[in-house]
């Protein structure tokens, strides 16, 4: 049970791209590539600074504050030089590589005795529950301020110009701005999943962020087939669903493993198990009025 | 309640993971890490069971089980393999290529690490700043030593086409033993008087593109720097070569049976075989006294015949041809 447990820390701690991803699906409709690159930004400013023995509380804002620029940049060069988005966030991944090397000095850098964020509280000896512990406080402390935004009047004009742009143009709300503060939001929180990740696992490397943008996009699709499976309207239980969507897509990678298949055979496993929780609702013994 | 039924499916799927096959008690379990898929690499996996099987540790027989994952690449599931032997207590990790080697030694203290096809802990950063390196690391590992013998083969069998001997080399900025070799050899070049032209790569997509661009830079040689990337895209740097008739030296045997001129350097399957000795030494006594961290000891002097006849390059006699 304890590997599982290790699972759902892992899902917890890639729910904060998860929720990234989410915010840029509404704003866009489309995936933000900068995922990739934002995500390994926040694990090397992570290593970087811890290495250098700097603070938490210096390294968390650090993260999130450069995580903010690398999606502004995407959305500047999206709205001002009306580049198409997805070539824009393929732009700045891109050029974020040589960024990451360059913080990091190597491709490779371990963690060594560093301050974390899994070592602040000790309620029990075992060090899984601790963490599970603090990455569950993170989790509830993002979906209470992420669903509050979204609630508020900004959050709602960033969340329509999504749904119609042309609607909310009219209605006189900038949303060459909105897309601009969404996906610096929405990198901001990529790059927290990488500083999460980075002490989960120990290191940060230059490859960390290969393919992470799928990982994200698989955990919102779950999250969308269990949204309208519920008939969810609320924010925050979206939200929550998104977060439940990233543990569950770590949690099938668990299962394939723990089934003990054929190592070549993983990548296909995972995706036929992700493709069954996603068609159930499909699947369902009534008869789809659709 | 309805909502619960929806929920039984998935619970289902999830449950299906309650179905695993344990190993009869008593058999000892190796939990065996690879963080890509690759031809050459793969050889250290068969060295290393061939030398469990060698010392009565046979899957066949049923008095050894070893689990086998590969995380193809990805980094989040290397971290779940690793975690996921971890939490089944297997008897020993061992772990294939330097980010297996770093997973597995930030995610375990306790249970014995046997590494193989990695750099030596100083060079993978493992070793804190107390000096205190974890105690369960163990296998085969290797520093840059072996560079200097194969990078000095090139002046002692190529003669330069003008003036001063010119190497071309691709390395990969994304791994770090590739960055060190190639510091390693610009600083080895100046001694030889030899002209290093390096140009970095970062995934093997890029390797052709370089290498043709490397072989307008009017290069003498090739020199290929044992790293994943060129691993992966050995073919490709081989046919853009013998394009331009440009010989490719390395210091991986493996690179000459798929078409270098010579090499000195480990060889992959030893590597493997090297740290199954160990591995086995552990499943026998169940301590870890008397093991450590060795230094790779097989390095062979290779060549491979045809290309050397192709190129009209007369090879040293203490060298080996590949079969």
């Amino acid at each position: 049970m304890d590997f599982y447990l290790t699972a759902l820390l892992q899902g917890l701690c890639l729910s904060a791209i998860a929720l990234g991803v989410y915010l840029s699906m509404k704003i866009f409709n489309i995936p933000d590539i900068t995922t990739d690159g934002s995500y390994t930004l926040g694990g090397v400013v992570t290593a970087t600074m811890l290495t250098h023995h700097q603070s938490l509380w210096i390294t968390i804002p650090a993260v999130l504050v450069i995580g903010g620029i690398a999606g502004a940049a995407t959305g500047l060069i999206h709205t001002k030089l009306k580049i198409n988005a997805l070539l824009a966030g393929i732009l700045v991944m891109t050029a974020l590589y040589s960024v990451n090397l360059t913080i990091l000095g190597r491709s490779n850098v371990p963690l060594l005795n560093t301050a974390s964020i899994f070592s602040l509280l000790n309620i029990t000896s075992d060090s899984n529950q601790n963490s599970l512990v603090i990455l569950l406080i993170i989790v509830i402390l993002l979906v209470t301020m992420i669903g509050y935004l979204l609630k508020t009047d900004f959050g709602i004009a960033m969340r329509a110009t999504g749904d119609s742009e042309q609607m909310i143009r009219a209605m006189g709300v900038n949303t060459d701005r909105m897309k601009i503060t969404g996906l610096a939001l929405a990198n901001a929180l990529t790059a927290l999943s990488g500083f999460m990740m980075t002490q989960f696992q120990g290191f940060a490397d230059i490859n960390m962020g290969i393919g992470i943008v799928i990982t994200g996009l698989g955990s919102v699709i779950i999250a969308e087939t269990l949204i309208n499976w519920f008939r969810i309207t609320s924010v925050v239980w979206s939200l929550l669903m998104v977060i439940g969507g990233a543990v569950v897509f770590q949690l099938v990678l668990a299962v394939t493993l723990s089934i003990g298949i054929d190592a070549n055979l993983l990548k296909l496993v995972t995706a036929v198990f992700v493709l069954l929780i996603v068609s159930l609702p499909r699947l369902s013994f009534r008869r789809q009025h659709v | 309640m309805k909502q619960i039924f929806k929920l039984a499916p998935l619970l289902f799927v999830l449950g299906l993971a309650a179905c695993k096959q344990n190993a009869p008690k008593g058999v000892p379990v190796v939990g065996f890490v690879d963080a890509f898929e690759d031809a050459t690499i793969s050889q250290a996996r068969v060295g290393f069971t061939d030398a469990l099987k060698q010392n009565g540790f046979s899957e066949d027989k049923k008095t050894v089980e070893i689990k086998y994952s590969n995380a193809e690449g990805s980094i989040p599931t290397l971290t779940q393999i690793v975690n996921q032997f971890v939490s089944n207590k297997v008897d020993l990790l061992a772990t294939c290529t330097t980010l297996a080697s770093v997973t597995a030694s930030q995610k375990t203290k306790t249970i014995p690490v046997f590494m193989m096809v990695s750099p030596t802990l100083e060079r993978a950063h493992l070793i804190p700043a107390d000096g205190k390196a974890p105690t369960n690391l163990f296998g085969a590992v290797e520093d840059l030593q072996y560079i200097d013998t194969s990078f000095a083969l090139i002046p002692k069998i190529l003669k330069p086409k003008s003036g001063k001997l010119v190497v071309g080399m691709i390395y990969n900025q994304s791994e770090p033993q590739s960055a060190d070799a190639l510091a390693r050899i610009q600083s080895l070049a100046k001694g030889l008087n030899v002209t290093i032209v390096a140009l970095p790569v970062n995934s093997s997509a890029d390797a052709q593109l370089v290498t043709q661009s490397l072989l307008s830079k009017n290069i003498d040689a090739f020199f290929a720097n044992p790293d994943n990337t060129v691993f992966a895209s050995f073919e490709t740097i081989l046919k853009s070569c013998n394009e331009k008739n440009v010989p490719i030296f390395t210091s991986e045997a493996g690179l000459v049976q798929r078409g270098a001129v010579a090499a000195f350097g480990a060889d992959i399957y030893q590597w493997g075989f090297q740290a199954g000795l160990q591995a086995a030494q552990y499943l026998k006594t169940h301590s870890t006294a008397g093991l450590k961290l060795e230094m790779v000891k097989i390095r062979k002097r290779v060549y491979n015949p045809a290309v050397a006849a192709k190129y009209h390059l007369t090879i040293p006699p203490n060298f080996q041809a590949v079969k």
